[in-house]
């Protein structure tokens, strides 16, 4: 069993077998171009299969907030609460601000599902902020 | 676009838990497991919820 492992571990995989870290300037820039484009940062990374995915994931949760009626919060501080909101909707880079130029995400309270889309244009913001910090991680070589 | 509360679940669980396996797991079988582990226990937890609310008089 252990040959078994050492035989996966040593075959080809997705991620090059050592991590060179990166200067602080190439981690914000790449980490920057994940969140405007979720999955940039890994593809920079040369992470072939896992940023897709990760793109993938976003774009779904993103989309269906969208088409669920969901609710995209701008900043305003006279609800303070609602800053909350803007910073997890603002995680999905520039999904977020292309749906404000097309007036999407206006959020139609009376539709069935407006909570569960406001609900998943949120955890996606939030999840592209993980993906972010796992580029940065990735980026400064603390993993593989 | 209308989705039923499961709908929904199962899509909000498949994606998280395919996110948190890819985070948080180095291999492929790692990451498999663990978001396996994660879709189902988000599964769970929901329909245990849901069994606990149902008596309430919400």
């Amino acid at each position: 069993m252990e040959e078994t492992d050492e035989q996966v571990q040593a075959s080809p995989r997705e991620e090059p077998a050592e991590v060179q870290p990166l200067s602080m300037a190439a981690t914000l820039a790449i980490c920057s171009g994940g969140w405007l484009i979720p999955g940039l940062g890994h593809i920079l990374l040369r992470r072939w299969i896992r940023g897709p995915i990760f793109a993938a994931c976003v774009l779904l949760m993103f989309s269906l907030g969208i088409a669920m009626e969901g609710k995209l919060y701008d900043l305003q501080f006279d609800e303070p609460l609602h800053v909350f909101a803007f910073i997890a909707n603002a995680g999905a880079g520039a999904l977020y601000i292309l749906a404000g130029r097309l007036n999407l995400g206006i959020g139609i309270m009376t539709a069935p599902s407006y909570d569960y889309g406001t609900t998943f244009l949120w955890v996606c913001g939030l999840l592209n902020y993980l993906i972010v910090l796992d580029a940065f991680d990735i980026a400064q070589g603390r993993k593989p | 676009m209308t989705l039923s509360h499961f709908e929904a679940l199962l899509i909000f669980a498949l994606v998280v838990s395919t996110v948190f396996a890819l985070i948080t797991k180095n291999t492929p079988r790692e990451q498999f497991r663990y978001g396996v582990f994660v879709f189902l226990s988000f599964l769970a937890v929901a329909l245990a919820v849901g069994w606990i609310m149902y008596p309430l008089p919400l």
